[in-house]
């Protein structure tokens, strides 16, 4: 590879490591898997480095090649925990049960990063997969719908899905802590 | 020049929320979600919850990077690659 290949390539993919790490994370549910998909997708991008075309998006480049990696080789490898249920999941429900005692939410302040991962991980795999790259990511739907090809409509419904589950989720482990009421015991 | 906001309702507004939030609507869809917001205060509270709740899930879960060694070990493996010149 020549010395200006090489230069784009760290210039242009390494600074996402730190993202496809954190993708990479969630999607194994471990940290040694995480490195080795990590690095896995890292060298395979390195090796292919000639197809990509510079300025284009890197990112997503490196995240689609890390989905591709995890679902060819790991996937069978995550641990099976407890997932929660999605389908049920009716729209905005914990600000309606909030919205007289705490409407701003301050009780998610009382939660810490573990707490919300572990939430996260209880999320079935597109619907993780869907809020990690936009909410963790901060990627566009459009770009999170040519990752994890589908349409633009099946990102915005699982994200919704996944927002509202996680909050509920999250809102239930609250009041489990204590750290709010449930509305009908609060005065 | 069809397209100028609109007056939308309520559930308008909410199934255009997250959409809106994200930074996905076109100019004039999120003006008449701004519209709506500003002169409905139900929808503008659960508007903010929302957003708070967008902005604590971002605050709680990017502090993870890439381990040192495994940075290291990268770039071993790729630009600073010997076998590789
Ligand atoms: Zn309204």
């Amino acid at each position: 590879m020549s010395d200006a290949k090489k230069l784009s390539f760290e210039e242009e993919a390494l600074p996402h490591l730190d993202a496809v790490y954190r993708v990479a994370l969630r999607l194994s549910g471990n940290e040694a898997h995480a490195q080795d998909l990590a690095q896995e997708t890292m060298l395979k991008a390195y090796r292919s480095w000639s197809q990509y075309r510079e300025g284009t998006n890197a990112r997503a480049w490196l995240l689609t090649i890390l989905r591709n990696t995890f679902i060819n080789e790991y996937r069978r490898m995550r641990r099976a925990g407890p997932t929660v249920d999605v389908t049920e999941i009716e729209a905005f429900t914990v600000f309606h049960d909030v919205q007289d005692t705490d409407p701003e939410g301050t009780f998610f302040d009382q939660l810490v990063d573990e707490d919300v991962l572990r939430a996260i991980d209880t999320l079935p795999d597109e619907f993780r997969e869907t809020l990690m790259l936009s909410d963790i990511e901060g990627l566009p739907y459009a770009e999170i719908a040519s990752i994890t090809e589908v349409p633009v409509g099946t990102v915005k419904s699982r994200l919704f899905r996944a927002r509202q589950a996680l909050q509920k989720q999250l809102y239930d482990y609250a009041i489990e802590m204590g750290y709010i009421q449930k509305p009908e015991l609060a005065e | 020049m069809t397209d100028s906001p609109q007056a939308i309702d309520c559930q308008e507004a909410l199934e255009r929320l997250y959409d809106y939030l994200d930074g996905e609507l076109t100019a004039v869809r999120t003006e008449e979600v701004r519209e709506h917001l500003k002169s409905c205060a139900p929808c503008m509270a659960l508007s903010s919850f929302e957003s708070a709740f967008l902005r604590f899930l971002e605050a709680r879960t990017r502090a993870q990077s890439a381990p040192e060694e495994l940075k290291r070990r990268i770039l071993q493996n790729t630009v600073f690659d010997a076998r590789d010149r």
